[in-house]
């Protein structure tokens, strides 16, 4: 019987957790190196400037780790927060009053485009990494010709600009959206029947789809979601950065992809933790705010960057259960034989 | 009787007659304006342009006024570059919008950049200002003019992605409608993707269209320089303005101006990091300040930092030295969105900078969003700036703190007519120095430099193309 019982549960939960834990590390280690290097970039000021964008890359992190959880990959956002954020210039013509048109506007279109996303994929089975290059190529083109409509580097309205940089108990409205959205998702996946089924059609689609669960429409639904948080980033990034332009979300290809990995979630869909990701998202906003404070140079930059992503590939996610797993089964194997050696020494 | 001195009255007549012919000949060469007469005159090399549309500080020459030893010399006279269809004629006052109070650079520079602002006229016939529109929001144009030479136009950011650029762009369209030669105008822009690749297959697709040359600024280097030399062996003539050195001659894998391209169009970049440094030594006295650049490595931003760098006085302390001579610092890649990052990344150790020098005056405006963010206030500040847009400029009047000051140099929106001219002298046989050197001079910057009319806060001051063009192209 004990050869195949599984490991305890408390063994099992840490496990489980073990996928989620290095990025918690991480910061802990960021916190250190930066107290050390640069301990200004820990002041409270400093700290309050680098949370919205933060945030930000939090926002778009939560939306590629939906698409992840379902197996699938998102290269569409750089297109859709560019379309977004200029649609704050555009539809918002620079009137306070028309804030709330753009904002909706924005939003929807985000939804539109991850409706086409998600038919393409969840609908006609084509390849998410290859459809969404794919969107995310029109759409640039589209943000293109739309940007011609309104003159180049014009300001969203100051309102908009003036809310987004406000403080709310010292930090911008931004970091406490992206808050609220991850306290959201970390009820939805606990405590909701709709969210926890969405995490076990990521995990395991075929079983899935033969216990009658809807496994498309949680594949359209993922990329419709996620391009709404895509939307919500772009017009607050619009609203930070004031005048936009057309390729406001060309950093934001990469690094929502690099959050979600480092944040423990496995990329072959269903787990993915929410609290992870965000603070995934900060570790990476943190370590690219060090990396500037140190005065490290912009290649050395990208260097380091890249290095932390392998890194966090190494420790994090799937990687250490099978470790940890390894270690169990050589054990077992270890146990069974000296079982056996016990028995055979003592002749019946 | 009477025969002897109608002879005589005759000679005398024709005596008169052909001092009087002389003498029109010489007014009509001394009003200058007309590039036929311009083009008659025996170029004289030795006599200085420098002289000749040097415009003064205090007053530019006028050259309508009739004066003799007080007055300019003849430009006509001087010019060489006549038999290659160009005047250096060109109005003081546009030379000293595009340019500001300069000194003349070398001669056989001076003269391009003449004959380049001699050919922006600010009168422009409806038609003129359709088609340059057309030419400038469209890939490719017919001019109308029938001529046989296609002009290229290849660009790092584009219409759409930068004022600065489009701007530039249109500079360069107009330059080349003036040219009854040029047929077609061929446009590509990258839109600053980060990808070499973009940049790269924009040269060639340039290349495979045909076109004669092409002018444009190769946001790049030295990561394009393949294309650029497949250009050139394609004999294309490729001249980057705003001094777009496709690598500087140090750099591995630079090409080197007049081998690998015709020519680059620019600032002496070492003088330009000089005055730099001389703003920051004068207006910082002892304290910390910081160099912004673009896109990492680039030619321009590395040209000036490294002058910057050696002539800071003892008590200026730069907070981010580059990493080596071949290293930019504080890159910005020029784009709005990532440069408040840049300025919280070198606040956050050092609340307390007192200088900033760096190519781009509108990247300031949206750095100085991380004062407002990290609650540090904007003054005793003095800002060393080679363009001039007027967004900072009115932001700066607006602040109206006395111990916040700037200085810069100019827009150089212009230097794309300069690549044009540059161009088309070389393919009329006219020897094209390899570095046509665009004089600068440092201005302070007065509540005057803000124009709150400008049709778009963000055009540079000292760009040449016409309001009425600007309205246009900024109408949305």
């Amino acid at each position: 019987m004990t050869s195949t019982r599984a490991p305890s549960s408390a063994v099992t939960s840490f496990v489980v957790a073990s996928r989620y834990m290095p990025v918690f590390l991480a910061l802990v280690l960021l916190v250190i190196v930066a107290s050390i290097w640069a301990p200004t970039a820990l002041g409270s000021v400093a700290l309050s400037a680098v949370a919205p964008f933060g945030a930000l890359l939090g926002i778009t992190a939560l939306g590629q780790m939906l698409v992840i959880m379902t197996g699938g990959i998102d290269l569409s956002i750089p297109g859709t927060m560019s379309l977004t954020a200029a649609m704050m210039v555009g539809v918002g013509n620079q009137a306070d009053d028309r804030i709330g048109v753009a904002v909706l506007t924005a939003l929807g279109v985000g939804a539109l485009i991850g409706l086409v996303n998600g038919i393409l994929i969840g609908g006609l089975k084509l390849n998410a990494l290859i459809v969404t290059l794919a969107v995310g190529q029109v759409v640039i083109g589209l943000v293109n010709r739309y940007g011609r409509t309104f003159p180049v580097q014009s300001q969203v309205p100051a309102g908009w600009s003036g809310w987004v940089s406000a403080r709310i108990l010292g930090v911008s409205p931004i970091f406490w959206i992206g808050v609220a959205i991850t306290a959201l998702f970390i009820i939805a996946f606990r405590y909701t029947t709709i969210g926890r089924r969405f995490k076990i059609v990521g995990a395991n689609p075929v079983a899935s789809r033969v216990v009658g669960l809807r496994v498309n429409l949680n594949q359209v639904a993922a990329y419709v979601g996620a391009a709404v948080l895509y939307a919500v980033a772009g017009v607050a990034l619009a609203g930070l950065i004031r005048n936009p332009g057309v390729a406001a979300g060309t950093t934001y290809l990469l690094a929502p992809i690099a959050a979600v990995v480092v944040g423990g979630a496995s990329l072959t869909g269903g787990l993915a933790s929410p609290l992870s990701t965000f603070a995934a998202a900060f570790f990476l906003a943190g370590l690219n705010q060090m990396m500037r404070v140190i005065g490290l140079p912009t290649a050395l930059q990208f260097v380091v960057f890249g290095l932390v992503i392998v890194g966090g590939m190494l420790v994090s996610g799937d990687r250490i259960i099978k470790v940890v797993e390894r270690v169990f089964r050589e054990r077992k194997r270890t146990r069974l034989r000296d079982d056996d050696a016990t028995a055979k020494s003592f002749p019946a | 009787m009477g025969a002897l001195p109608l002879e005589e009255n005759m000679k005398r007549t024709t005596l008169i007659a052909v001092l009087a012919v002389m003498a029109l000949i010489a007014a009509a060469c001394s009003s200058g304006g007309d590039p036929t007469t311009t083009q008659a005159a025996a170029p004289d090399t030795t006599a200085a342009p420098v002289t000749t549309a040097a415009p003064a500080t205090t007053a530019a020459p006028d050259t309508t006024a009739p004066s003799d030893t007080t007055a300019p010399p003849d430009t006509t006279a001087a010019n060489p570059l006549a038999e290659f269809g160009e005047s250096i004629d060109a109005d003081p006052a546009l030379v000293e919008e595009a340019l500001g109070p300069v000194e003349p650079s070398d001669e056989a520079s001076w003269n391009i950049v003449l004959a380049s602002v001699a050919r922006a006229t600010q009168d422009l016939d409806q038609a003129t200002i359709d088609k340059a529109i057309e030419c400038w929001g469209n890939q490719e144009c017919d001019t109308g003019s029938g001529g046989e030479l296609v002009m290229g136009f290849a660009d790092g950011g584009g219409n759409d992605v930068n004022v600065w650029r489009s701007v530039s762009h249109m500079e360069a369209v107009l330059q080349a409608l003036t040219y009854p030669e040029i047929g077609t105008i061929i446009s590509t822009a990258a839109n600053f993707n980060a990808d070499p690749a973009v940049h790269a297959n924009d040269i060639r697709f340039l290349i495979q269209s045909g076109v004669d040359f092409i002018v444009g600024y190769p946001d790049m280097g030295v990561a394009i320089a393949d294309a650029i030399q497949e250009a050139t062996d394609a004999g294309i003539l490729y001249v980057p303005f705003s001094a777009g050195w496709v690598g500087l001659p140090d750099q591995e894998g630079a090409l080197i101006p007049g081998e690998g391209y015709l020519t680059v169009v620019g600032e002496d970049l070492c003088a330009l990091g000089e005055s730099f440094a001389r703003i920051l030594n004068e207006g910082v006295g002892d304290g910390k300040v910081a160099m912004l650049g673009g896109t990492p490595g680039n030619a321009l931003s590395l040209g000036w930092q490294r002058c910057t760098v050696t002539s800071l006085a003892e008590g200026v302390e730069l907070v981010n030295p580059p990493a080596n001579e071949s290293s930019t610092t504080g890159d910005t890649n020029w784009f709005n969105p990532i440069i408040p990052d840049v300025f919280r990344g070198l606040l956050t150790p050092n609340p307390d900078i007192r200088g900033y020098a760096y190519e781009y005056a509108d990247g300031i405006l949206a750095g100085l969003q991380a004062y407002t963010d990290l609650g540090i206030p904007v003054e005793n500040l003095t800002l060393a700036l080679r363009t001039d847009e007027q967004s900072l400029f009115c932001d700066w009047a607006d602040r109206n703190e006395p111990t916040y000051n700037i200085w810069f140099s100019a827009g150089g929106n212009f230097q794309s007519r300069t690549g044009v001219t540059a161009a088309m002298l070389a393919i009329n046989g006219a020897d094209v120095p390899p570095e046509i050197v665009v004089p600068h001079v440092m201005r302070q910057v007065t509540p005057e430099d803000c124009d709150p009319d400008r049709v778009n806060p963000v055009v540079s001051g000292t760009s040449l193309v016409p309001d009425e063009i600007l309205a246009l192209m900024f109408a949305g």
